[in-house]
C-alpha cells in the first residue's frame, strides 16, 4: 500500500468515526466494558492459580489435636510423627501460642479475637514440615489416623479446593466473555454498517472507476480496528489502576496473600487486552463487510 | 474494442433482456445505442463494464474476456473504461477538483500526475475556473461535465455513457455532445445509449437500434429511426 493511500485511508477513518459519533462512542464503550470484564477475570484466575500453587508447594502439615489429650499422649504422638519417613521437623504449638500467632497475623484487626472473651477456640497442634511436598499427602493421611489427632491439614488440601474454584471462575468468566464479545461484535458491525451506508455513493463510484475490492474495504476494516484499539486502551488503563488499588488494599489487609506483582505482569495483561481489542474490532468490521459491502 | 458474440441476458424471472446479440465496435468509433425503454439498452451498456454478466455468449471489451474474468480482474477492466450516467453521480461533499481527482486517487495513480491531469480534463470540459465549487453550486450541465472529466481523467480507451443528456435541456445537451465529439476526435471510442432523437439524427454517427432484446438495425451513418 502506498503512503499516500494510507493517508487517504486514515482521513476516511477519522471522518467516519466523527460522522457516526454516537455509534463510535457506543462501540468503544462496549469494547471497553467487555475487555475490562475479561481483564478482571484474567487477573482473578491468574492470581487464584498462583495462590493455589503457592499453597501446594508448602511443605507444612498442621496436626490439630483433640481436646483433652494427655501430655504423655502428646509426647508419644510427637515421637510417632518423627518416626515417619521424610519428616523434617515437628514443633509443638500450644493453644495459647496459636492464639498469639493469629493475633499477630490479624494485625490491626486483632481486636476481633477480643470478642471471644477468655475463650480460646484454637486447639493444640503440631507444625510438621516434610522434606519434599511429595510426602505431604501420605504423611498427612497417616497422621490423621493417629489416636488423639483430630485432623491433619496441609496446603494441597486447600489448593485442590482453590483449583476447583478457579475452574468455576474460569468457566463463568468465559461464558460472560462470549456474551459480551457477541454484543461488542454486534455493535461494532452495526457502526461499520452505518459507515458503509453513509458512503454507499462513494463506494459505487469507486467501483466504476476501478478501485480494487481491498482498496474499498481497507478504511472500514481500519475503522473497526481503531475502535477496538481505543476500547482496549481505555480498558487497559482502567484495569491497571484497578489492579494497583486492589493490590494496595490486599497488602494492607491480607499481607500473606501471594499477589502477582504489578510489573511486568500488568504490562503483559495490557498487551493482551490491546491485542484482543484490535482483534474484536477487525472481526466486527469483517462481519459487516461480508454482509453489507457488496464490492 | 468491443466484440459481442451471441450474447443473451436472461434475468431471474425468465425475461430475456438481450437475445443472441452480436456486434463489433472498433477503436475510435462513436456509437449510439437507441431503443425504447426496456428494449435492452441499459443491459447492453451495463454488460460492457461488467455491472451485469451475460447469461450466454462471448464478450470481449478492450481485449479482456468479460465473461470468464475473475472478480479480482474487474477493477482493471474498469480502469480502461470511463462510465457516465444520467444522474451524474458526483460526491456532494467534494469539490469539482476533488471529484475528478478521486478517480485517480482510488486507483493509486501517482500524485505528481494528479494536479496536471485533473487540470487538463477540466480544460477539456471547460470548468477549469470552477474547480473549487461544490456540485450543489453547479448547473446540471456543469455537473455532467464534471462527471465527464472524471470519466476521462484516467485516459480510458472507451467512454460508456448511459443517457448522459437525459436530464438536460437541448442547448446544454449540445454542449455535452460537443465535448464527446472532441474526446472521440482524440481517439477515444464512445458508446452512448440515448433517447434523444435530435442528437442522433444530427450527429450522423453509427446507430445500433435495440428492440425486444435484439439488434434490429445497425447503420454506419444513421438516424434515430421513425418509431421514436
Amino acid at each position: 500500500m502506498k503512503l499516500r493511500t494510507s493517508e487517504y485511508f486514515i482521513q476516511e477513518v477519522f471522518r467516519s468515526l466523527k460522522r457516526n459519533n454516537w455509534m463510535t462512542f457506543a462501540s468503544i464503550g462496549t469494547v471497553t466494558v467487555s475487555l475490562f470484564v475479561l481483564g478482571v477475570f484474567l487477573l482473578l484466575v491468574l492470581n487464584m492459580n498462583r495462590l493455589a500453587s503457592t499453597l501446594e508447594s508448602q511443605v507444612q502439615i498442621n496436626v490439630y489435636l483433640e481436646d483433652g489429650v494427655s501430655e504423655a499422649r502428646k509426647e508419644s504422638i510427637q515421637q510417632e510423627i518423627e518416626g515417619l519417613a521424610g519428616i523434617n521437623d515437628v514443633t509443638y504449638v500450644d493453644r495459647a501460642e496459636a492464639e498469639q500467632r493469629l493475633r499477630e497475623r490479624l494485625g490491626d484487626q486483632g481486636y476481633l479475637l477480643d470478642a471471644l472473651g477468655d475463650e480460646n477456640p484454637l486447639p493444640d497442634s503440631f507444625a510438621v514440615t516434610v522434606e519434599d511436598p511429595a510426602f505431604v499427602e501420605t504423611a498427612a493421611g497417616t497422621i490423621g489416623q493417629f489416636d488423639g489427632v483430630e485432623e491433619a491439614r496441609y496446603g494441597q488440601d486447600v489448593a485442590t479446593h482453590l483449583f476447583d474454584i478457579t475452574r468455576l471462575i474460569r468457566i463463568f468468566g468465559l461464558v460472560l466473555m462470549v456474551l459480551l464479545c457477541g454484543a461488542t461484535l454486534f455493535i461494532i458491525s452495526n457502526t461499520i454498517r452505518l459507515t458503509v451506508f453513509a458512503r454507499r455513493k462513494e463506494i459505487a463510484i469507486m467501483k466504476y472507476v476501478g478501485a480494487t475490492d481491498w482498496f474499498i474495504r481497507w478504511p472500514f476494516l481500519l475503522e473497526g480496528v481503531v475502535m477496538g484499539f481505543a476500547g482496549g486502551l481505555l480498558s487497559a488503563l482502567v484495569l491497571r489502576s484497578f489492579y494497583a488499588a486492589m493490590a494496595a488494599k490486599i497488602y494492607d489487609t491480607l499481607a500473606f496473600f501471594p499477589l502477582l506483582p504489578q510489573y511486568p505482569f500488568m504490562n503483559y495483561v495490557t498487551l493482551a487486552i490491546l491485542a484482543a481489542g484490535i482483534f474484536i474490532g477487525a472481526l466486527g468490521s469483517t462481519i459487516s463487510l461480508k454482509r453489507f459491502l457488496k464490492v | 474494442m468491443i466484440h459481442m458474440r451471441n450474447v443473451s441476458k436472461i434475468y431471474g424471472n425468465g425475461t430475456a433482456a438481450l437475445d443472441h446479440v452480436s456486434v463489433d465496435i472498433e477503436a475510435g468509433e462513436f456509437v449510439f445505442i437507441v431503443g425504447a425503454s426496456g428494449a435492452g439498452k441499459s443491459t447492453f451498456i451495463k454488460m460492457l463494464f461488467r455491472e451485469e454478466l451475460p447469461t450466454r455468449g462471448q464478450l470481449l471489451v478492450n481485449g479482456r474476456d468479460v465473461v470468464h474474468m475473475k472478480r479480482s480482474e474487474v477493477p482493471y477492466l474498469r480502469r480502461g473504461l470511463g462510465v457516465i450516467f444520467q444522474d451524474y453521480r458526483l460526491l456532494p461533499d467534494k469539490t469539482v477538483f476533488e471529484n475528478v481527482a478521486f478517480a485517480m486517487q482510488v486507483i493509486e495513480a501517482p500524485r505528481r500526475l494528479m494536479q496536471r491531469s485533473v487540470n487538463a480534463v477540466l480544460d477539456v470540459v471547460g470548468l477549469r475556473d470552477k474547480y473549487r465549487c461544490f456540485p450543489s453550486q453547479l448547473s446540471g450541465g456543469e455537473q455532467q461535465r464534471v462527471a465527464i472529466a472524471r470519466a476521462i481523467v484516467n485516459d480510458p480507451a472507451i467512454v460508456i455513457a448511459d443517457e448522459p443528456t437525459g436530464n438536460l435541456d437541448p442547448e446544454t445537451s449540445w454542449d455535452i455532445m460537443d465535448i464527446f465529439n472532441r474526446i472521440n476526435l482524440a481517439g477515444t471510442t464512445i458508446v452512448m445509449a440515448t433517447h434523444d432523437k435530435t442528437i442522433v439524427d444530427t450527429m450522423q454517427r453509427r446507430v445500433i437500434a435495440i428492440e425486444d432484446g435484439r439488434i434490429v438495425r445497425d447503420e454506419e451513418r444513421g438516424g434515430y429511426g421513425y418509431e421514436a
